[in-house]
C-alpha cells in the first residue's frame, strides 16, 4: 500500500502541499496532471529521494517517512530512463537486481535481452525505457514508481510494454504508482486516479470517478471534458418526477431533482447540490444527436443546429448550436456520415439526467 | 576587423615568448639534464612534492566539492569564497600567511615540530604551499564535474539499494572520472608551477622554479635559460594530458 497522508516536500521552489491519497496494496494508481504539477515531485518523495517537510508516508504498512531510499523496497523509471552510461546494458539491468535469473528472466519478458550486446549510449529513447523498467523490475520490489514510462515508446512497442508491466505488476502483486499525461493510459491501467496540480491533490479515486464525478470545473476540463456549463442550480419540490422512472431510486439517497439554468438551457438532474452558482459537467458521449426527437427517455432535449464538425479517426464531435449554448456529442464517424450531418443540420440533442454531474 | 586584429595580437603576446624560450634554451636545456644534478635534482623534488600536495588535494577536496556541488546547506556561499581566497592573493602573501601557521614559533609550527616534524625549509613546506594554492583549483574543477553528473543517476541507484558511499563509487565516480582526472592535472600543473609561496617557506632544497630564479639572480639569463626552457617544456605534459581527457570528454545524457 501507498498511502500518502498530508505529504508535503520542497523541491527547489517547487512545493508539494499536502497531498492525501492511498493506493492499496496490489493496485495499481496513476497520477495524472498538466506538466509542472509535481508528479515526479510526488514520486521522488514517495522514492525518498526529496525528503518529506511534513506529513506521513506509508509503504506497505510501515511508517517510511524517514526511510532512506535503498530501505524502502521500491524501484524508480523516470521518464528519461537514465541508464548508467558507463555500464552495459546487461549490467544496467543486474543493477540491484534481486538475482541473476530475475534479470534475465525480466530483460527476456521486456524484449530487452536483444540489446543487450549494445552499448546503452546507441539505444534510442524507446530502447532506453525498456532497459530501464527491466532493470527496476529486476529489483523485485515491492513498489513500483513509475513516471512517464512509455512516452519515448512507438504506439505498437508500447501495448506490448504496457501489457506487460501490467501482466507483472498483477503476477507479483506490486503496488504500483504511475505518472501519465494520458488519461486513455490512466484509465487503461489505474484502480486508483489523483489528480495533481500546482503541488495539490484536487481529487483522486477510481479513473471513472474522475472522468465521470470530477469535483471542480478545472477537473471536469483538464479531464477533457467537453461540455462544462456555468449556470445555477434549483431544487425542485417534486421528490419522485416522472424522467426519475426506471433509475435506482437515487431520492431515497437523498438526492433532489434539480433545475439547472445556463443561458437559455434548462437542464434536469438530480444531485445533493445546493441551491448556488454552479457547473454541469456532461460527458459528450452521453449526448445522443438524432434528427428528429427521439423516443427514449431522456429527460433533457434541445432542438439544434450543426456548427461545426470534427472527425477524429472513428469518432467525429459534433458541436450542436442550442440557442446559442454550443454542446458537443460524439459519435461514431460512421453514424455521423450515415445520419448525413453538415454544419446547418437540425438535430435533437438529448441526455439522460443522470449523465449530467454537479460541481 | 579590430577585434581579429586585437585578437590575433593577444595570441602572438602570450605564444611567443614560451616558443623563443624553448626555441632558445629549449635543446641546452635538455642537454643540460644528463650533466646537471642540481637541475634533475630540483625537477624530481618539483615532481614528487607536486604530486603528494595533488594526492593530498584529491583526497581531502573531492567530498568538499562533492559537498559543494550536491548539498545546500547554510553557510556553502562562505565555504566557497574561503576556498576561491588561496587563488586571488599574491602568492608571496600565501607563503607569509603559511609560514604565520606552521613556523617554529606558532602553536601548529611548534607542535609539529614538537612531533618531529619540520616543515619551514623542507619538502613538506614545499608540498605544504602547493597544496594551498593549487588545491582550490581541483577542489573548483571537480566541482563543476560532479554538478554535471544529473543527481537523478544517484537516485536511480539509490533505489536499486545503494547505500550513499555505494551510490557515489560505483555511480558518481564514474561519471566525473575524466572532468575530476582533468582537475587534478591542473592541480598538479598549478603547483609545479608555484614559486611565491614556496620561497618564502623553502628556498632549500629547491624546486625547478625556484632553482630557474635563483640561477638568473645568481648568474644571470644566460643561466638560467636552459633551466627555464627545461621547465616550460615539462609543462607540455599536463596539457597534453588535458588535451586528451577534454578531447575524449563527451556529456552525461541520460
Amino acid at each position: 500500500m501507498i498511502d500518502c497522508r498530508s505529504l508535503s516536500a520542497r523541491h527547489g521552489s517547487f512545493q508539494l502541499a499536502d497531498v492525501s491519497f492511498t493506493v492499496p496494496d496490489g493496485r495499481y494508481g496513476v497520477v495524472i496532471g498538466p506538466a509542472g504539477s509535481g508528479k515526479t515531485t510526488l514520486l521522488e518523495t514517495i522514492a525518498g529521494i526529496v525528503p518529506a517537510t511534513a506529513g506521513k508516508l506509508w509503504l506497505r504498512g510501515h511508517d517510511a517517512t524517514a526511510l532512506a531510499p535503498e530501505r524502502r523496497d521500491l524501484a524508480l523509471v523516470y521518464q528519461h530512463a537514465f541508464l548508467f552510461p558507463h555500464l552495459s546494458v546487461a549490467a544496467n539491468i543486474g543493477y540491484g537486481a534481486a538475482s541473476g535469473d530475475m534479470a534475465q528472466e525480466v530483460a527476456r519478458r521486456f524484449g530487452a535481452d536483444a540489446l543487450t550486446s549494445r552499448p546503452v549510449r546507441a539505444l534510442s529513447g524507446g530502447e532506453r525505457q525498456i532497459v530501464a523498467l527491466a532493470r527496476a523490475f529486476a529489483r523485485r520490489p515491492s513498489v513500483l514508481l513509475l513516471d512517464e514510462p512509455f512516452g519515448a515508446l512507438d504506439p505498437r512497442r508500447r501495448t506490448v510494454v504496457r501489457r506487460e508491466v501490467r501482466a507483472l505488476h498483477r503476477e507479483w502483486g506490486l503496488t504500483t504508482l504511475q505518472v501519465t499525461h494520458d488519461f486513455t493510459e490512466a484509465g487503461l491501467l489505474g484502480d486508483v486516479a489523483i489528480l495533481l496540480d500546482e503541488g495539490r491533490a484536487l481529487q483522486s479515486g477510481t479513473p471513472d470517478e474522475l472522468f465521470r464525478r470530477p469535483a471542480t470545473p478545472y477537473i471536469a476540463e483538464f479531464l477533457g471534458a467537453e461540455n462544462v456549463l456555468a449556470g445555477t442550480v434549483r431544487v425542485l419540490e417534486d421528490r419522485a418526477p416522472d424522467w426519475l422512472a426506471g433509475e435506482p431510486s437515487p431520492v431515497a439517497r437523498g438526492y433532489r431533482a434539480i433545475e439547472f439554468t445556463s443561458g437559455s438551457l434548462v437542464i434536469y438532474t438530480i444531485g445533493d447540490f445546493p441551491e448556488r452558482a454552479g457547473y454541469a459537467v456532461i460527458r459528450a458521449e452521453e449526448i445522443v444527436l438524432s434528427p428528429e426527437p427521439p423516443s427514449g427517455s431522456a429527460r433533457n432535449r434541445f432542438r439544434g443546429v450543426v456548427s461545426e464538425l470534427a472527425t477524429l479517426g472513428a469518432l467525429t464531435r459534433v458541436t450542436v448550436d442550442v440557442g446559442g449554448v454550443p454542446l458537443v456529442a460524439s459519435l461514431t464517424t460512421r453514424s455521423a456520415k450515415e445520419l448525413a450531418f453538415v454544419v446547418g443540420t437540425p438535430v435533437t440533442a438529448s441526455f439522460k439526467a443522470m449523465a449530467v454531474h454537479l460541481c | 576587423m579590430l577585434a581579429a586584429l586585437a585578437s590575433s595580437l593577444l595570441l602572438l603576446f602570450l605564444a611567443v615568448p614560451i616558443g623563443k624560450l624553448i626555441g632558445s634554451g629549449g635543446v641546452a636545456g635538455v642537454r643540460q639534464l644528463a650533466t646537471d644534478a642540481e637541475l634533475r635534482g630540483a625537477l624530481g623534488l618539483t615532481a614528487l612534492t607536486a604530486t603528494a600536495a595533488t594526492v593530498l588535494g584529491v583526497l581531502g577536496g573531492t567530498p568538499l566539492a562533492w559537498l559543494l556541488a550536491r548539498r545546500s546547506f547554510r553557510g556553502r556561499a562562505v565555504l566557497s569564497a574561503v576556498l576561491d581566497l588561496p587563488l586571488l592573493i599574491p602568492h608571496p602573501v600565501a607563503g607569509i600567511a603559511l609560514l604565520l601557521l606552521l613556523g617554529r614559533e606558532s602553536a601548529v609550527g611548534g607542535a609539529l615540530l614538537a612531533a618531529g616534524l619540520r616543515v619551514v625549509g623542507t619538502p613538506l613546506g614545499i608540498v605544504a604551499a602547493m597544496l594551498f594554492v593549487a588545491a582550490p583549483l581541483f577542489i573548483s574543477g571537480a566541482r563543476e564535474a560532479f554538478a554535471r553528473v544529473d543527481p537523478r543517476y544517484e537516485a536511480v541507484a539509490r533505489t536499486l539499494g545503494d547505500q550513499p558511499l555505494q551510490a557515489f563509487l560505483r555511480i558518481t565516480l564514474p561519471l566525473s572520472r575524466r572532468g575530476l582526472i582533468a582537475s587534478a592535472v591542473v592541480m598538479w600543473a598549478r603547483a609545479v608551477s608555484e614559486f611565491g609561496a614556496i620561497v618564502v617557506l623553502t628556498y632549500n632544497p629547491k624546486v625547478a622554479s625556484v632553482l630557474s630564479y635563483d640561477r638568473f639572480t645568481s648568474f644571470g639569463l644566460r643561466e638560467a635559460l636552459p633551466v627555464a626552457a627545461v621547465l616550460a617544456v615539462l609543462a607540455l605534459i599536463p596539457l597534453t594530458a588535458l588535451r586528451t581527457l577534454r578531447g575524449g570528454e563527451d556529456g552525461v545524457g541520460t
